[in-house]
């Protein structure tokens, strides 16, 4: 089944993998490679890795090996959105598929690339995100093999969103999908990525998406999280968004017993404006990990996050959100807000939203609550006749309601919304909450 | 079955050390409407409160609805045996639609669907809550728009006792009336209504078959409607006069300023 041999972490694997890479990542793949083997794993004394409890070694993982196909499961994103612009999938690192319904944007894997894509921005691949961010970023410079490229070029509008549907299935090991998109000045695209696994199997995965949303351009960026219970995923993300261009970005965190996200935002050109809503249901041991940066560039910029979760058992959310707003800049608006419901005695939410001001003439605000359903609005909906289980039911879901109803993929709310339904009758049925 | 809706006896309620209820008892018959009166802080929402089963209280004595004790049963069970409060200040539940929490009673009580759907379609109407049947309950509505929303809700459920605390309250002139000539068409052989309020105004559209005045704590008298006549005249000074009743040390106390927070005060 494996036709590759077996790949550990080491430089070998990684200069054997240059092969089916475009060879403008070499400089960065080097870079990625030399940190890798400076870096040590994090640990929970750093602030940024606060609160989180990494049960494996990177250098012990071997990479996975050539996917044998994906998921036989349903894929209920894919089902909510219909009709796409493009569709890739990518399991276990390697681009499985991928097909593109509209003429005008290209949207190639990083291997055909390698073999031969020549349009522009492939320049930008593998810059988005800084290799010594930490150790996973590291090591996605040095050993990520595939993903997808889409560049949707200038004054060019596509409705469809295009899809990428990234899976991990093999059991004990890391992979590294890779996403990269360039919308161009005044284009306008909508791209949804969806990560799966299986549940009962241990495995790491590593993704990184950068974004690149040129002047005048729009993004609408939707993740949708719903790794399998025994999956570990530090996720990278990085949105750099130019001069009155707007990103739209959606942050749904649903599985995995780990779920990181590392979120950086360059709100960097004048009049670039960007607004983040996202929500996350943590259930047993699950810990949800959101580490935000939102750094204003330019003047007339603006931003705003809007993040909710739950969180029951022994699940445990981090949140935190530092929103730094550059010297000399004016007119520049940032809020934050991260709203968090504790549901079961023993599970926790923490949540740190953060400012730091170098110029005068800004608006900020920032906001964060933690603390169990309300006590008034409970007994409220009790007092007209709802049990308690089901006044809960439906003070969780309007919880929600708040956020799924500003998604920027409209499309995607029906299934979020069930399913963070479903996680909350589960656990009222076992008794969790 | 007994012809009484609602049968108080010796409610005591306490929050902490502090004697709120001291003792309250109140018989009122099916197809009886009585109005509860009193100065502020002398208990009238805690009342209504012990009754739905706030979990802020430690409560003694007795209250039957039907025959059928309340006060050892969850909040949830007191209203489907029939009870239904509409709150002093009704309280704001975000992202919950309130046709939603209506279809979701309807669901958990068994009532069928076009059942519903006939009682909101002729409330709806009624009430002028056709706009707000899609947003979410209370949230961002005005101080009348929320009592016509618990007035509106009760159509709908059509209680067997309602207990309608200060639905007049921070309502507009004609609201008033709305409101009053819809509770007196509710009017039936099958219901009772408590109605609390500070205004003679709404007892103008409506006739009490008896009037009841709360005083810290308890009921200290009760009569027809020429009740509320004398208090329009006299105030409670005079009443206490009347009756000898001395001014409770430290009373009125003061509400907790959270009171006031959960939602807007009302023309008090
Ligand atoms: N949960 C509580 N905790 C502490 N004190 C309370 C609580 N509920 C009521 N009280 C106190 O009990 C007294 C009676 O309050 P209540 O709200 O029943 O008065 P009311 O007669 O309805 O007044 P108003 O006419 O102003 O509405 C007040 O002094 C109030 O502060
Ligand atoms: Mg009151």
């Amino acid at each position: 089944m494996q036709s590759r041999p077996s790949l550990p972490l080491r430089s070998e694997t990684s200069d054997r993998l240059s092969a089916e890479v475009p060879d403008l990542m070499a400089t960065s793949r080097r870079r990625g490679l030399d940190l890798f083997e400076k870096l040590d794993m994090p640990s929970s004394a750093e602030e940024v890795w606060r609160y989180v409890d990494l049960p494996f070694q990177l250098g012990d993982l071997e990479l996975a090996p050539s996917p044998d196909g994906g998921l036989d499961d349903a894929d209920d994103v894919a089902e909510a959105l219909g009709a796409t612009a493009g569709h890739a999938t990518i399991v276990d690192g390697t681009v499985t598929d991928l097909q593109i319904q509209s003429s005008g944007a290209d949207f190639v894997s990083l291997r055909e690339a390698a073999a031969g894509y020549d349009g522009p921005g492939m320049d930008l691949l593998g810059t988005g995100v800084a290799p010594d961010l930490d150790v996973f970023s590291a090591a996605h410079h040095a050993f990520s093999h595939d993903g997808v490229f889409l560049r949707v070029p200038a004054n060019c509008s596509l409705e469809r969103p295009f899809y990428v549907d990234v899976q991990a299935t093999a059991e004990g090991t890391v992979s590294f999908p890779h996403v990269t998109l360039l919308i161009e000045a005044n284009a306008e695209a909508s791209v949804v990525v969806g990560f799966r696994s299986p549940a009962g199997r241990f495995l790491v995965v590593n993704p990184q998406i950068e974004a690149f949303v040129g002047d005048g351009a729009r993004l609408r960026l939707s993740t949708v999280q719903r790794f399998g219970y025994q999956t570990q995923s530090i996720t990278h993300e990085r949105v750099l968004i130019g001069r009155d261009a707007n990103a739209r970005l959606g942050e749904v965190g649903l599985g995995g017993r780990l779920g990181r996200m590392h979120i950086v935002l360059d709100v960097a050109g004048r009049g670039a404006s960007t607004d983040l809503v996202g929500l996350f249901f943590g259930e047993q041991e699950q810990t949800l990990d959101y580490r935000l940066f939102m750094n204003h560039l330019g003047s007339n910029s603006s931003s705003d996050v809007f993040l909710k979760g739950a969180v029951e058992d022994e699940a445990r959310s981090v949140f935190t959100g530092l929103v730094k707003i550059e010297k000399d800049l004016s007119k520049v608006s940032a809020f934050e807000t991260n709203r968090n419901l504790v549901l079961s005695e023993g599970a926790s939410a923490h949540s740190v939203p953060n400012l730091e001001i170098l110029s005068d003439d800004v608006i900020c605000g920032h906001g964060s609550t933690v603390g169990p359903l309300e006590e008034e609005p409970l007994y409220y909906l009790m007092s007209r006749g709802l049990s308690e289980a089901r006044a809960a039911r439906l003070l969780v879901h309007g919880f929600f309601e708040e956020v799924i109803s500003r998604l920027p993929h409209p499309d995607l709310a029906g299934t979020v919304r069930e399913a963070v339904n479903r996680k909350f009758v589960e656990a009222q049925r076992e008794g969790r909450v | 079955m007994t012809n009484t809706a609602l049968s108080i006896r010796d409610v005591r309620a306490a929050v902490g050390s502090t004697d709120i209820l001291k003792g309250v008892d109140l018989e009122v018959p099916f197809g009886e409407f009585h109005a509860i009166m009193g100065p502020n802080g002398s208990g009238k929402s805690t009342l209504c409160h012990v009754l739905t089963g706030k979990r802020d209280y430690q409560v003694e004595g007795s209250a039957e609805l039907g025959g059928v004790e309340l006060l050892d049963k969850p909040v949830s069970d007191r209203a489907r045996l029939g009870l239904m409060q509409a709150f002093q200040y009704p309280v704001e539940v975000a992202g919950v639609g309130l046709q939603e929490f209506l279809e979701e009673i309807a669901d958990e009580q068994a009532i069928p669907e076009n059942e519903l759907e006939a009682r909101l379609e002729a409330a709806a109407a009624e009430f002028d809550m056709q706009p707000f049947l899609d947003r979410a309950v209370n949230v961002d509505l005005s101080g009348g728009e929320k009592k016509r929303s618990e007035i509106f809700q009760m159509a709908v459920l059509a209680p067997k006792v309602a207990v309608l605390d200060e639905i007049d309250s921070g309502l507009d002139i004609d609201a008033v009336r709305e409101v009053a000539e819809a509770v007196e068409a509710m009017r039936s052989p099958e219901m009772a209504v408590v109605m609390i309020t500070h205004y003679s105004r709404i007892l103008r559209y409506l006739t009490p078959d008896r009037i009841h005045v709360m005083m810290d704590g308890r009921i200290v008298e009760s009569g027809g409607p020429e009740l509320a006549d004398e208090l329009e005249d006299g105030g409670y000074e005079a009443l206490r006069q009347r009756l000898g009743i001395e001014p409770s040390a430290g009373a009125p106390r003061e509400k907790a300023a959270s009171e006031y927070f959960t939602d807007t005060p009302f023309d008090i």
